[in-house]
């Protein structure tokens, strides 16, 4: 982008604050969608300045920025789908972290998808507790029913009628189940964003 | 009567309709941001947060109604023209009749 340059100093420092504010609020996008937004931005504030027939380039370009919005403001809706799409296309759980926690507030269906990730969260912190611990850690069975996926002390098993079902195939079982899970939520994720309405 | 519903009301209906009104001015036209947005003022007198009406081109863009194109200026600053897609165009056809329609009822029901 081709920064603009201003006669006063003040308004060279209020443009400058301006376009940094734009560039934190896009942060979490990608290169190419980053330069998009502050191009056209630029573009709008740099129209903006010659179309202003006002004499003092301070008070226009003030103007000019106050009815564009705060960056924060108007971006935010087209930051979150944006990251949403990069989310579900990668696969990336560091995009899907983000792009759930700038859609929170766009509707429970985002806390409800924040609540599933968390759960197989969940399931990596079994695995890593079958490490640490494998006789208390297991697939619990109680009469022939599921009872509980979790930990519980080997000595109060027989007390519960509990039966540990998967034994050693407990992180072989698990860790595809993961995968498989974590791949079938996402693909859920990118079918709720394409059904969102305009 | 009540301003806070009425205010409430007034900018729902606005919001609902702004991307009607963008492809209506973008009909047989092709416009930058900045001369879309002076033309949705000039002809409609409705007050936009003129920011929003960015994301909103890029949610039209996304959904293939219009395209838009990066033109070279001598200022070094290049302008995001931006023109109606054939499916864009059939649409708007499509949301005209609606619109109409539901004026047309409108005016019936308030007389």
């Amino acid at each position: 982008m081709k920064p603009i340059k201003f006669t006063h100093t003040t308004a060279q420092k209020i443009y400058d604050d301006y376009i940094s504010r734009i560039k934190r609020v896009t942060a979490p996008l990608n290169k190419t969608d980053r330069e998009e937004i502050l191009m056209e931005l630029n573009s709008h504030i740099y129209e903006g300045m010659i179309d202003k027939t006002g004499e003092n380039e301070i008070e226009n370009l003030v103007n000019l920025i106050e009815k564009l919005g705060a960056p924060e403001e108007i971006l935010k809706p087209l930051v979150a789908q944006k990251k949403l799409e990069q989310a579900t296309k990668t696969f990336n759980p560091t995009h899907i972290f983000k792009a759930l926690l700038l859609n929170i507030s766009n509707g429970v269906v985002y806390v409800f998808f924040a609540l599933l990730y968390l759960t197989l969260f969940g399931f990596v912190f079994l695995i890593i507790e079958k490490i640490k611990n494998p006789d208390n850690v297991g697939l619990f069975f109680k009469n022939g029913h599921f009872h509980l996926l979790g930990t519980r002390k080997p000595d109060t098993l027989q007390v519960l009628g509990l039966t540990e079902v998967l034994g050693d195939w407990f992180i072989p079982v698990m860790l595809p189940s993961i995968i498989v899970l974590y791949i079938l939520i996402t693909l859920l994720l990118r079918l709720k964003r394409k059904s969102k309405k305009i | 009567m009540n301003i806070g519903f009425l205010h409430k009301w007034k900018s729902q209906v606005k919001k609902g309709t702004l991307a009607f009104i963008a492809l209506n001015v973008l009909k047989d036209n092709e416009y930058y941001g900045y001369e879309l947005i002076e033309q949705v003022k000039k002809h409609t007198k409705i007050e936009i947060a003129e920011g929003t009406l960015y994301p909103l081109l890029n949610r039209l863009k996304k959904e293939n109604l219009v395209t838009s194109k990066w033109v070279e200026q001598e200022s070094g600053i290049p302008r995001k023209y931006y023109t109606l897609t054939p499916t864009g165009e059939e649409t708007l056809l499509q949301m005209r009749t609606f619109w109409f329609d539901l004026e047309k009822s409108i005016k019936k029901i308030s007389k």
